[in-house]
């Protein structure tokens, strides 16, 4: 290596040590916030606990029913999201006219917090999963369609001119051309979708459910379990963390093909 | 000329683009009246704005001309004939998303050649231009002239008898330029295509074409046809002969007037291809 | 005329040609018909198939307006989340304004503590807001944390790169000039900076929005939590719409003040 090149490395090792370090602290003024400077244990539990509580959860397999729930209202939320959304989206794109006439006005909706409908679905569809559903759905409709339009809208006119000069009909021109033209940005809306729709559900049990990972953390909050309820923290923030990049990697690979 | 001699066969075509009295209205071509003989190369050229191109789509069915008639080996024309015609383009239109190979094989599959064929069409095309190796390569990764080699590949696998050529060579650098003129010279000799080939550069003109057909500036119409008697195919020696020089210095005095006129029409109204209505098929100017 | 339609034998296009010129060139007239329309199917539905307990017509909502007001509390409720959407977006900006300048300015900062901030930004926070309520109550406090911990991250992200993106070649003139720290502030620094603050602010107005509005819902005794939970148990769908319908224009105004400023001040920029 020369002298530039071991500059930069010794720079990039000193960073990550300051993240190391910056960890490190945190722990250790967690820890000794909880034991030495004695804050309240229902407020910050000690970090002993937490850990012990979150084995316990992720051993006895307690998650399993909560995350069954999550995972369901999930599923369908993004479900309804990705049928509606990529064919409104193509139908959309087929004119530059109702292009010009819906983008804006989709784009404007998505522009609310529509969390502010969560309220509404309760009203009409209960504290149970369908709400969630219901919710999730519409807040992943917007990213999908966005960027089915996109994807499908501006497809380079050459493509479609050459395949047309050498004789494409409607069928080979969708298939051939303006599917693979349009995926990248398509798949990109569907991840969008997908964290999109996970935060939802989350947010909404948190606030409204009787059931759910979102539902959990906030019962053992009430219930001043606040050990098992950072343990449950911790686990939601590694589900969300996994689904994510799980997700980031299939569209990754479809792009490829 | 006799109808089996005339492969494509254009009478009093005018386009405009837009309406009379709007912002983005451009009468493109006037009265323009043209034949291609069976076998030749035929150039176009002109200055910028001339129509070439607009012409080119409207002999290819890309672009229904506002006026007149074409003829393409005595059928008329109403739309794209993917069996009588192939089209090669500057940019090319190649798709990213699948190999060279993929490329040309999907070509056939929208004209409709039998699964059987495909592949063996395929493999002498691009053996036909040398890229029998590059096969599994994505466009991405070729250069520009390779990808216009590809190009070319993908249209002589459909073997029709006319080739429609839109500058083709025209992102290319010089040197490239020079070798796929010889290559394409080559081709003209060994095949009897019908070769119709819109291009800027009078040197191009020159060393390729059998005849060429000179446009003025918008609205264009030709102003003459010149015809260039050298046999197919021509050695690089050509350009540095007597009669090369000659002929491109009267294709120069025919276009120098056209040009300077092009580059005077400073208050041209802007061609908006995203308007609705709009048929034009590439958006790419003329 | 249709993107994938393009080269249509003649006939078909010229059949689009002339459908889209009676449409007319205005699509912003065939949205205002797409919204009237969408108004049009929810009064009708409302007023004779659906259950008024869970659903209400536009036009009853819309002449309920008062009453919603009258009610008391209301109209405080609304004037308190204002306030805390307020407070809660001044802290974000000026936090994450501070930070992202602190951490945009130095390299070894930006390389230390960038991907401490992304990896926090990368949490989902909605997981910890009983713990804020926990610290800071049910009362505006933790409202205007929540908000200023979503809010502040965007600032924080876009002013640092706004600041990394500053040519050094500017830098290095100036000081060539004799320009001492304050001065390269200034004239450099600042106004480089200002564009990617104005979007920040943008991204920090939605986040900011979007967390008040989360812990509002989650436990509220006098915002418009509290009634949004009132209007739901008593089943009365015609305030709740009102009620969520002025907190909508309220984000929507908020927004496209933001939204403005943001396009005014980053006139400059390529």
């Amino acid at each position: 290596m020369n002298s530039t090149e071991q500059a930069t490395a010794r720079g990039r090792l000193l960073s990550l040590l300051v993240q190391l370090a910056f960890l490190a602290i945190l722990l250790l003024l967690w820890t000794l916030a909880t034991t030495v400077w004695g804050v309240s244990r229902i407020l910050l539990p000690n970090p002993l606990d937490v850990w012990h509580q979150f084995v316990a959860v992720v051993s006895s397999g307690a998650f399993v029913p909560d995350l069954e729930v999550t995972l369901g209202e999930l599923a369908a939320a993004f479900a309804i999201s990705t049928t509606l959304g990529v064919s409104l989206g193509y139908w959309i794109s087929r004119s530059h006219y109702l292009i010009k006439v819906f983008e804006p006005l989709l784009a404007a909706i998505y522009a609310i917090p529509i969390i502010l409908f969560l309220p509404l679905y309760v009203l009409m569809l209960g504290l149970g999963p369908n709400s969630k559903i219901a919710l999730g759905a519409t807040i992943s409709f917007f990213p999908i369609v966005l960027s089915t339009i996109a994807g499908f809208g501006h497809v380079d006119r050459r493509f479609v001119t050459a395949a047309r000069s050498m004789g494409a009909n409607d069928l080979q021109l969708f298939r051939y051309v303006l599917l693979p033209a349009a995926l990248p940005v398509i798949l990109a809306g569907l991840r969008m979708g997908f964290t999109v729709a996970l935060l939802s559900v989350i947010a909404s049990e948190t606030i409204a459910s009787f059931a759910g990972l979102g539902h959990r953390i906030v019962d053992l909050a009430e219930n001043m379990e606040t050990p098992r309820m950072f343990a449950y923290i911790v686990f939601v923030i590694l589900v969300v963390a996994l689904l994510n990049a799980v997700v980031s990697k299939l569209e990754r690979q479809a792009r490829w093909r | 000329m006799t109808p089996a001699q005339s492969a494509i066969s254009v009478r009093g075509v005018s386009h405009q683009f837009g309406e009379a009295g709007e912002a983005r209205h451009v009468q493109a071509l006037l009265d323009t009246s043209l034949d291609v003989t069976r076998g030749e190369l035929h150039c176009l050229i002109g200055p910028s704005g001339c129509g070439k191109s607009t012409l080119l789509n409207i002999m290819g069915g890309l672009t229904a001309p506002t006026t007149g008639t074409v003829t393409v080996s005595g059928k008329a024309v109403h739309g794209p004939m993917p069996r009588d015609l192939a089209f090669v383009f500057q940019e090319s239109a190649l798709f990213p998303w699948n190999t060279v190979f993929e490329n040309v094989m999907l070509g056939m599959t929208f004209q409709g050649v039998a699964k059987s064929e495909r592949h063996d069409r395929a493999r002498r095309a691009l053996e036909a231009v040398g890229l029998l190796d590059f096969a599994e390569h994505y466009p991405g990764q070729l250069s520009g002239g390779m990808r216009q080699r590809a190009a070319l590949a993908r249209a002589l696998s459909l073997e029709t008898g006319i080739l429609l050529m839109d500058e083709p060579f025209g992102a290319l650098d010089e040197q490239t330029r020079m070798v796929l003129g010889e290559d394409l010279s080559v081709l003209l000799a060994r095949s009897n295509k019908t070769i119709v080939f819109v291009t800027h550069s009078l040197g191009e003109a020159v060393f390729l074409a059998d005849r060429v057909a000179v446009f003025s500036a918008r609205p264009g119409t030709i102003k003459q046809v010149i015809t260039i008697d050298e046999p197919h195919p021509r050695k690089p020696s050509f350009m540095t002969a007597q009669k090369f020089h000659a002929l491109r210095d009267q294709l120069y005095g025919l276009l120098h007037d056209e040009i300077r006129k092009a580059m005077s029409e400073t208050a041209q109204p802007r061609r908006r291809y995203d308007q609705a209505g709009e048929t034009d098929a590439d958006g790419k100017r003329s | 005329m249709a993107v994938i339609g393009a080269d249509t034998p003649y006939a078909a296009a010229r059949a689009v040609h002339a459908r889209a010129k009676r449409l007319g060139r205005r699509p912003g007239v065939a949205r205002l018909g797409v919204v009237i329309l969408l108004f049009l199917i929810w009064e009708i539905a409302a007023r004779f198939f659906l259950d008024r307990d869970f659903i209400s017509p536009p036009s009853i909502v819309l002449m309920s307006f008062g009453e919603l007001f009258r009610t008391s509390g209301v109209a405080p409720a609304l004037w308190l989340t204002l306030y805390e959407i307020a407070v809660a977006f001044v802290l974000a900006v000026i936090i994450g304004a501070g930070i992202g300048l602190a951490v945009g300015l130095n390299r070894f900062a930006h390389h230390s503590f960038m991907p401490i901030v992304l990896l926090l930004y990368g949490i989902p926070q909605i997981t910890i807001l009983p713990i804020f309520i926990l610290v800071f109550g049910i009362g505006a406090p933790s409202k205007i944390a929540f908000g200023v911990s979503h809010g502040m991250f965007p600032i924080m992200i876009a002013v640092a790169a706004g600041v990394q993106k500053i040519e050094p070649v500017l830098f290095v003139s100036a000081r060539s000039m004799g320009a001492n720290r304050l001065q390269l502030f200034r004239h450099v620094i600042f106004p480089h900076m200002i564009p990617s603050f104005f979007t920040g602010m943008r991204l920090g107005m939605s986040g900011v929005l979007l967390g008040v509005l989360l812990a509002e819902l989650y436990v509220s005794t006098a915002g418009i939590g509290y009634f949004t939970s009132v209007f739901t148990e008593n089943f009365d769908a015609t305030k709740l719409i009102g009620l969520v319908t002025m907190l909508a224009a309220i984000a929507i105004v908020l927004n496209e003040i933001v939204r403005r400023a943001e396009l005014h001040f980053a006139r400059w920029r390529d």
